[in-house]
């Protein structure tokens, strides 16, 4: 049994069926990449299995139990970052652990540890319109790790970047990812672009046109950090470009 | 001999007091009100349309009727405080309502998902997002909501003055009123004085830094460009200076039907004006019917009507002066003029003088000539609607494309050309939104530019008195305690305020839209 099931998933906005019967399964200590063409209902599924939305048809189940509403293991990195403009960078941070129990100064001490690691000490106290588009997006993943999640759920994390900073950043969640103190057990990342699946995750998950389903699903074995320039890489980019555009 | 500074400086004290209180409840019921309708469809449906015909009722007029039942209900100095204070709330309210409203429909969807994700009690969301994310709005809108309620204050002060049993004891409009009648006009101008500079420092002082506080997220912006600061620094200046328009022009008589919507809607739609106009229909025949039935109140609705008339020509003749005055001297502004910035700042001292504080003081000018009271009213209208118009217009410059400018330069286009095909353009939305809000000003001087007597702070001579008119018939109708006829006046009253939005402003607006989309 995995630690995330998606079962039998189905989604309609009126008469429109966006998601048609999509399954499959997350392990531990996997990186699973959703892509597919714009349009196909790549984030409604983030969503669904984030317990944000309600899907019509199926379910998804977290250590197998159905997920009906958000729930303070899963967390959630957002495309454009959905940083609170008027609150600063820490306190943005700290909204992490609403759902915890713990003092003030607990939440203060955990945050600006997350400051210094994610490098971005001395901005706990600016707002977050004095960053820049890849800092600001290393505060919205603190805010998702800070409450060690076991599931982190990313809807297209770079794509709002300069493909320089994304770079960067990229390489950097890997890092942090595989750092023993972080306990994030399995990411579910949803992108359009090819390359940064094949750079990040285990497993792609290929789905097709509206309404979507699953066309694939492509383990990734290359030993991280990964070479872009490398045969073996270029070849898992061409096979994907392959099933999408079949 | 300064102790008349003194007196007056205790009386503005005593304003400023009525209107900060009005200003936190209007705050915190635009808050509440306004939150609750952004996040609750249901609230929405109820709130909003109600909210909107509010703001466009000329709600002075409905002083006499709330002093009367207030003061009935708690007798005395705190009932005449109440209702001058609820009457300031009911002009400072409206426009905070669509602030809050407006910033919270907003903002990205993404907020919402945060909060169910991290599982904000309903407390964390206010606190959070909700307040905050409403604060900039509120505080742009307090600063107009401020110079309108310093309109109703004083007009409901120098009204109270005219009948003793509802008089306010303390306070500007008061005190300068009686300065005025007494023949003191040096102390009448030093009052004056007096009033603009705490109006001035009331937005250095009170305004200026709350707007600076809850925008300071804004304001350490290093990533914008220059000119994209420059922009917003143009348009921060413009809505925090210019008081604009009250009613959002999206908003003003509610949203404009869909045309691409779904077929089904359109058809939903119009089954429900047709049930809507079947319901006004019914209503209406229902009035004509108790009017019928009654021969008082029949000669009573009759006598409304002339009123109503009456009052409509003097109105709609000011509006008619604001135009031929305005619309040359905007045109002016914004396309000849360099010094558009000092015109502005000039402007905002002079408009800062509620019109009706000038009451006295033309009565005591206007006294001697032939149809005094006629100019007497004439004066009130033009001097409470202009500013608005004015203003209006003005800020639609931050508006108008700079290539609009320069296509002018570029072919040579003037004098009657010019009129036609840029100049009316370019100011025709600010004059509209201009004119419901300065037509809806002249309406609420009303009870004060058609009959005001001294009985309140003199001999109870008629100071002004026209022979007919609705501002008239609703101050004389207090006096007598005739709550029918009053009634009935406010009833009529709001009647053609509404049939006026619906066949004149509603068309105009849409318009408008199709024409500048």
């Amino acid at each position: 049994m995995g630690l995330l099931e998606v079962k039998n998933i189905g989604y309609s906005i009126g008469p429109v069926h966006v998601i048609e019967n999509i399954t499959f399964t997350a392990m531990k200590n996997e990186f699973i990449s959703i892509i597919g063409p714009s349009g196909c209902g790549k984030s409604t599924l983030l969503r669904i299995i984030a317990g944000l939305i309600k899907p019509l048809r199926g379910e998804v189940l977290y250590n197998g139990m159905v997920v009906e509403k958000p729930n303070r293991d899963i967390s959630f990195v957002f495309q454009d970052f959905a940083l609170l403009p008027w609150l600063t960078n820490i306190e943005n941070v700290k909204l992490g652990l609403s759902l915890f129990d713990i003092s003030e100064e607990e939440k203060e001490r955990k945050a600006k540890l997350l400051f210094k690691k994610i490098g971005l000490e001395g901005f706990e106290n600016a707002y977050p319109n004095m960053l820049s588009g890849g800092m600001k997006q290393r505060v919205g993943l603190a805010r998702a790790i800070i409450s060690d999640p076991k599931v982190l759920l990313m809807d297209e994390p770079f794509s709002s970047l300069d493909e320089l900073t994304a770079e960067a950043l990229r390489a950097d969640v890997i890092n942090m990812l595989r750092s023993p103190d972080i306990p994030v057990s399995l990411v579910i990342m949803v992108t359009h672009n090819v390359e940064e699946a094949v750079e990040l995750s285990s497993k792609v998950v290929i789905l097709s046109e509206r309404p979507s389903h699953v066309k694939d699903i492509k383990r990734i074995g290359l030993r991280y950090p990964r070479n872009k320039r490398s045969k073996d890489f270029m070849k898992e980019v061409e096979y994907i470009y392959k099933v999408l555009t079949e | 001999m300064f102790d008349y500074i003194l007196q007056l400086l205790v009386d503005i004290s005593f304003s400023w007091v009525r209107m900060f209180i009005a200003l936190g409840f209007s705050i915190l019921l635009g808050l509440g009100l306004g939150i609750w309708a952004a996040t609750s469809r249901r609230a929405e449906k109820v709130i909003i349309p109600i909210v909107d015909i509010l703001q466009t009722l000329p709600i002075l007029a409905f002083f006499p009727f709330v002093i009367y039942i207030i003061v009935a209900a708690i007798p005395g100095y705190m009932g005449i405080n109440a209702a001058v204070i609820f009457l300031i709330i009911t002009s400072m309210l409206w426009n905070i309502i669509f602030g809050v409203y407006e910033s919270i429909k907003e903002l990205p969807h993404e907020f919402m998902e945060l909060a169910a994700i991290y599982g904000m009690s309903l407390k964390e969301k206010l606190s959070k997002i909700y307040i905050p994310a409403s604060m900039p709005k509120v505080m742009s809108q307090s600063t107009l909501s401020w110079a309108i309620g310093l309109f109703y204050l004083v007009t409901s002060e120098i009204f109270s003055t005219s009948n003793e049993t509802f008089m306010v004891t303390h306070g500007i409009g008061v005190a300068l009123t009686q300065l005025a009648l007494s023949g003191n006009f040096s102390e009448y101008i030093v009052g004056i004085l007096i009033l603009i500079v705490f109006v001035i420092l009331t937005r250095l002082l009170f305004f200026a830094p709350l707007e600076r506080y809850f925008n300071k997220h804004n304001m350490s912006n290093i990533q914008k460009t220059h000119a994209i600061r420059f922009v917003h620094l143009i348009k921060s200046k413009l809505k925090l200076k210019i008081p604009k328009a009250r009613i959002p022009i999206k908003f003003a008589f509610g949203k404009k039907r869909d045309t691409y919507s779904l077929s089904n809607e359109v058809i939903i739609k119009q089954k429900k004006s047709e049930y809507a106009n079947l319901v006004y229909a019914a209503l209406a025949i229902l009035f004509v019917a108790v009017i019928f039935s009654n021969k008082t109140l029949f000669s009573y609705e009759l006598s409304i009507l002339v009123a109503l008339l009456a009052s409509f020509a003097r109105v709609w003749f000011a509006f008619a002066v604001i135009l031929l005055i305005s619309v040359p001297l905007t045109v002016y502004l914004i396309f000849f003029s360099k010094r558009l910035s000092a015109y502005i700042l000039l402007f905002q001292i002079i408009s800062s003088i509620p019109a009706t504080i000038m009451l006295p003081l033309i009565v005591s000018l206007f006294v001697k000539m032939p149809f005094h009271s006629e100019a007497v009213a004439f004066s009130v209208y033009f001097l409470s609607g202009i500013w608005y118009i004015i203003f209006s217009i003005l800020s639609q410059k931050a508006y108008i494309p700079q290539s609009i400018f320069e296509v002018k330069r570029l072919f040579g286009i003037k004098g009657l050309q010019a009129w036609k095909k840029i100049y009316l353009y370019a100011i025709v939305p600010g004059l509209i939104t201009g004119a419901v809000t300065g037509i809806a000003a002249e309406w609420n001087a009303s009870i004060v530019a058609e009959y005001f007597t001294s009985s309140g702070i003199g001999n109870g001579a008629v100071l002004t008195s026209v022979s007919i008119g609705i501002g008239k018939l609703l101050d004389v109708s207090l006096d007598n305690g005739n709550m029918v006829l009053m009634l009935l006046a406010l009833l009529n009253f709001t009647i053609m305020i509404i049939v006026i939005n619906r066949l004149v402003w509603k068309r105009l607006f849409n318009r408008i839209e199709d024409i500048y989309k």
